[in-house]
């Protein structure tokens, strides 16, 4: 008796509700919220444990096992997911969300016998409609984020006049709910998250790239939501007010998101005209990075070496501030920052690390990151805190950031970054840029900053460039390489060096390679690599060489373990995992063309999908065509090496050096 | 009416604290803080529990089980990576 009194006093609700706030409050700095984090954990398990206790479970067999299911499959995602990821994970959780919040109204809306008072039920309603529009807008983000659909924002003819249409059907659906007898609920209900889903499609794929940390901050809110309205019908007001908090979380973040591009939230929802068409979103994604022929004459036009300039500035600076951006995530590079921080730090000079509060693809993306590197999170300032340093700094290093650090921002009006607040690199005494390739970020705006006198650009992909920063700083003999000793061997060297660094290595053996006679080198190199504990495969095409099965023959002789070819289906998806694709002179098989041009005499036929790979090095003869004549776009990627000449002595050179290398 | 007005009472109550609280969490804890309130926002784990405390049959009680299950889901893996997420800042020795 005096234990229900207890539980069903409505004190112990403040309690929880205290108790979760409590833990939200610990959230100043990583250690507090850590704490605070198992706080809000624990005020959510004793809510769990108190409604069972209050109300009784009426089929605990099923409630046990679906509780288990869920539970263990949010743990592993837990435990396996890696930081890049989060931005996807943490989008996905956001539809988990939704999807409880809506069926739990539409179960509670439609039962039989129950009436619900109006506000109660236009609380269940908009529970319905938020939480599957929530639900389904995420799933498409969490598509975009992790990549597997495009991360460009998609127009479709009307589009604003479809999603008007569409939420006014939802209100009339909802309207007429009221009026209508109580069995003909389901089926408007139906319709209504229908309906709703498809709201949130539609809003969802126009937003991408960059706007990216607006959306997923603004679905954190809209879960939360959700959460709130559903807890309105079922009057519970633990729920109410868990989801009111995390709303008013979500609205935060979304705010501070959109105050950080200087953009309104509305302009991200319904795109004007003139920014989408100029936009420029592939800038930094490697996957689509054609124009790199005009990157790689920059790098060797200028009078010296740029990453010996590079090494030499920052041998010279005290005073570093690194700012990160996306393009970092996308490289994987933060290692390597995080490697070149501990160097600078070593050498007693002072190494900070500028914060924009829209770098990376959610808010906070970049301080994850490159904490999980172990930087320590004192490094990492936040803008307003560091912007007034930036004068007084001998050297800023930027990788894989654009908008946030183009002075345009400041200087030139009318363009979709006028008035965002930026970090003043320009104001410091000299830039390294360590970004993919000189293009205009997500805006779309021409970066000024790589046009000035004290800018170094070191375009290519970051985990190289500043690895090989990094190498340069710490050899401190920057400058006394002769810049002529150095080229002509430099495309080996950093063959090689691809090569012993890779973990997997796939081999791709063509015509070519049979014509130098060189499958005895490739086997070398093949065994070499596994010594260095390298996975290395051969993908096999079907129609390499001169007749059916004719590379198979040629690595048996070459005494290659036959388990390690692999036929075309198999390795194809491997491919994207690989560090390293070796070509031997192979072309037309590697050709990407054939799938991307119509109408040429390749057009349609199945090929290796080389291009996935992280790094390709190409050991063919010379760059032209291969027998059909195609001209092979693979040789200009940014991320491809070309060793060009006769494919014996070429991969000889690079066993040597290779071999020099590990020893 | 009155039980309306002390629900919407908590609704502005927690939204308020909530904003208040929460603006003063530095950037820096940007992305844990959304991962956390992910996890809580799944606390329609309750309103699920409640269902189950009725006799529910067929479809409503399908239903029912998915959205036990997006919910645990939820709470678990939001607070699980959360936890993981904090491990990774480090302070200097």
């Amino acid at each position: 008796m005096g234990l229900n009194i207890i539980l069903n006093n409505s004190l112990i609700d403040f309690l929880i509700i205290f108790i979760l706030i409590y833990g939200i409050s610990r959230f100043r700095n990583p250690p507090g919220a850590k704490v605070g984090n198992r706080t809000a954990a624990f005020a959510l398990f004793s809510a769990v444990l108190l409604v069972i206790a209050r109300h009784g479970i009426h089929d605990p067999v099923a409630v046990v096992i679906t509780l288990l299911i869920g539970s263990a499959a949010g743990l592993y995602l837990a435990k396996t997911v890696n930081m890049i990821q989060i931005p996807a994970m943490v989008a996905f959780q956001h539809g988990a969300g939704g999807v409880a919040a809506f069926l739990v109204s539409f179960v509670e809306l439609t039962s039989v016998g129950k009436t619900h008072a109006a506000m109660n039920e236009i609380s269940g309603i908009l529970g319905l409609v938020i939480g599957a529009a929530t639900f389904s807008g995420s799933m498409i983000a969490s598509g975009k984020l992790s990549n597997k659909l495009k991360q460009t924002p998609q127009n479709i003819r009307f589009h604003s006049h479809i999603a008007l249409a569409v939420l006014i059907s939802i209100i009339a659906l909802g309207a007429m709910s009221f009026h209508l007898p109580q069995q003909q609920d389901k089926m408007i209900f139906v319709s209504m998250i229908v309906l709703s889903a498809a709201f949130g499609v539609i809003v969802s794929i126009r937003i991408g790239g960059a706007d990216m940390p607006v959306l997923i901050s603004f679905l954190n809110a809209s879960a939360g939501l959700a959460a709130a309205f559903c807890g309105m019908i079922i009057e519970n007001k633990l729920l109410i007010a868990c989801g009111a908090t995390v709303t008013a979380s979500g609205s935060i973040l979304t705010h501070v998101m959109c105050k950080a591009m200087n953009r309104k939230l509305i302009w991200i929802f319904i795109p004007r005209k003139t920014v989408t068409a100029k936009k420029a979103p592939g800038a930094k994604n490697v996957s689509t990075a054609v124009t790199a022929p005009r990157a790689v004459k920059d790098e060797s036009k200028s009078p010296s070496d740029p990453i010996a300039t590079a090494a030499r500035l920052a041998l010279e600076a005290d005073n570093v501030i690194i700012i990160p951006g996306y393009g970092m995530a996308i490289a994987q590079a933060q290692s390597e920052v995080a490697a070149f921080a501990k160097l600078m730090s070593e050498m007693k000079k002072k190494v900070r690390f500028a914060i924009h509060p829209v770098a990376g693809r959610m808010p906070g993306h970049m301080n994850v990151l490159l904490a999980e590197a172990e930087v320590e999170y004192e490094m990492l300032f936040e803008m307003d805190d560091i912007n007034q340093d930036f004068k007084h700094t001998d050297l800023v290093l930027i990788v894989g950031a654009c908008d946030v650090v183009n002075p345009s921002a400041i200087s030139v009006e009318g363009t979709p970054i006028s008035g965002m607040p930026i970090l003043r690199a320009n104001d410091s005494k000299n830039v390294i840029c360590c970004n993919f390739d000189t293009n205009p970020g997500y805006s779309g705006v021409r970066n000024l900053l790589y046009e000035m006198d004290k800018t170094i650009l070191l375009l290519g992909d970051a985990k190289q460039t500043v690895g090989r920063l990094i190498e340069r700083v710490r050899s401190g003999v920057a400058e006394t390489i002769p810049e002529d000793e150095k080229k002509p061997t430099s495309n080996y060297e950093k063959a090689a060096q691809t090569l012993t660094s890779a973990k997997s290595v796939i081999i791709v053996p063509g015509y070519g390679m049979a014509i130098a006679q060189a499958q005895f080198k490739v086997a070398e190199m093949a065994r070499l690599l596994e010594k260095n504990n390298t996975v290395v495969n051969f993908a096999v095409h079907p129609v390499a060489g001169r007749m059916p099965g004719h590379m198979h023959v040629l690595l048996a002789e070459a005494e290659v373990d036959y388990e390690k070819l692999k036929e075309m289906d198999v390795i194809n998806p491997m491919f994207k995992d690989a560090d390293v694709v070796l070509v031997v002179g192979a072309c037309d098989v590697i050709n990407p063309s054939a799938i991307r041009i119509e109408n040429t005499p390749i057009s349609g036929m199945p090929v290796l999908s080389v291009i996935d790979a992280k790094n390709i090095l190409i050991c063919n003869y010379d760059e032209k065509p291969g027998y059909s004549g195609v001209d092979n776009p693979l040789y200009r990627e940014r991320k491809t090496t070309c060793l060009f000449g006769d494919a014996r002595e070429t991969i000889t050179k690079l066993i040597s050096l290779c071999s020099e290398t590990t020893a | 009416m009155a039980n309306i007005l002390l629900l919407i009472g908590v609704m502005l109550f927690s939204f308020i604290i909530g904003y208040i609280l929460i603006s003063r969490v530095p950037q820096l804890l940007h992305t844990p803080l959304m991962s956390m309130t992910n996890a809580i926002s799944a606390v329609t784990i309750l309103g699920v529990l409640i269902l189950f405390s009725k006799d529910i049959e067929g479809i409503e009680k399908l239903l029912a089980c998915v959205a036990l299950a997006t919910a645990s889901f939820n709470i678990i893996g939001g607070f699980a990576i959360t936890d993981r997420m904090l491990t990774y800042f480090k302070k200097s020795k």
